[in-house]
């Protein structure tokens, strides 16, 4: 379910596998739940302009789902993130693991039970 | 039909035209040159587009005064005008139909229900939403798109003066594709602020300034 296209170890957090925008997106919704877009620019404190084709991509890459609502004669967009953080963690880990076996076979394997042993 | 001879052709053929044909350049260029100091939009693009015309009539002259026959130049330039008229004619009949398929956009009345209203007062057209969270508005055919982060941004005033931009381009669309088909005869460029400043003159008579400002404000601020 969810699309990896770049992972970048170095980075912090969430922007391993997300834009800095895409995470702060993500992070909000996942605190909030059901967000409007000026609520999303409010809580991330991240302009329009940058968050609008950010909230596009995640829609059509679907982490996101929007509605739209017609509240008092003005339309609004709402937002609802498609998975949880617990679904998202076991996806990613899953993915990395895979590729992870994929490229070194038992050796990755070995390496994993050594790893929970220790933790 | 070779380039040398073509060349050849040419300086025979203008040697006692050169001045009258090359007049005709000078006048177009000081025509240009005057609609860049015209503060106006109407009287800037009225002179721009007599340039262009002169240049066009520079151009015919020149071909007219050509004794060669099987020109290349002349045969290059033909394909040239007649791929172009299609393209552009083509582009204004079926862009908007293109665009609601592409967009999957949907009537705007069934969202907001006055734009239609609202711009069927203005002109005949009609008013697509389409689902995009980047505030956006163009007009294409006899229709006007709008995004739903557009409708988002605006209060109704500063949409108002959006649509009204929008149904002045429909309104004067019958206009267009002769002023950019003239612009592309005479290999210059088309004369789209000038419209758009005509556009957003209509649009401040119809909604007010401080909403078209506004909404330019907002929008200008979302587009950099």
């Amino acid at each position: 379910m969810v699309k990896l296209d770049q992972i970048n170890i170095s980075n912090d957090g969430l922007t391993k596998f997300f834009s800095p925008i895409e995470a702060a997106i993500l992070r909000a919704l996942w605190s909030e739940g059901e967000m409007t877009t000026s609520e999303l620019t409010g809580k991330t404190n991240i302009p329009l302009t940058s968050v609008a084709g950010t909230l596009d991509r995640l829609v059509k890459a679907g982490y996101t789902t929007r509605r739209t609502e017609n509240i008092n004669g003005r339309v609004r967009y709402v937002y609802e993130p498609v998975f949880s953080e617990e679904e998202a963690a076991s996806e990613i880990t899953t993915k990395i693991l895979d590729s992870l076996v994929q490229a070194f076979g038992p050796l990755a394997v070995e390496n994993f039970s050594k790893y929970s042993d220790k933790k | 039909m070779n380039i040398f001879g073509e060349i050849n052709c040419y300086g025979q053929c203008l040697r006692s035209w050169a001045p009258f044909v090359s007049l005709f350049f000078a006048m177009s260029i000081a025509l240009i040159a005057t609609s860049l100091i015209l503060k106006d939009p109407k009287k800037r693009l009225r002179t721009f587009v007599v340039a262009q015309a002169t240049v066009l009539f520079a151009i015919a002259t020149t071909f007219y005064l050509m004794n060669c026959s099987e020109m290349l130049s002349l045969y290059l330039y033909f394909a040239y005008v007649a791929i172009s008229t299609a393209l552009i004619f083509a582009t204004l009949r079926y862009y908007d139909r293109l665009m609601i398929k592409r967009l999957e956009a949907k009537p705007a009345g069934s969202i907001l229900k006055w734009t239609q209203e609202f711009v069927d007062k203005l002109t005949s057209a009609r008013v697509y939403y389409f689902d995009s969270a980047v505030p956006k508005a163009f007009a294409a055919g006899r229709s006007i798109f709008i995004s739903i982060g557009l409708l988002e941004l605006l209060d109704e005033d500063e949409l108002k003066a959006v649509l009204a931009h929008e149904a002045w381009h429909i309104k004067h669309n019958s206009r267009m594709p002769f002023l950019s088909q003239l612009a592309l005869m005479a290999f210059s460029s088309s004369t789209e602020p000038e419209l758009e400043e005509q556009a957003d003159r209509f649009a401040s008579r119809i909604a007010g300034n401080a909403a078209l400002y506004s909404a330019r404000n907002k929008v200008d601020k979302v587009f950099i």
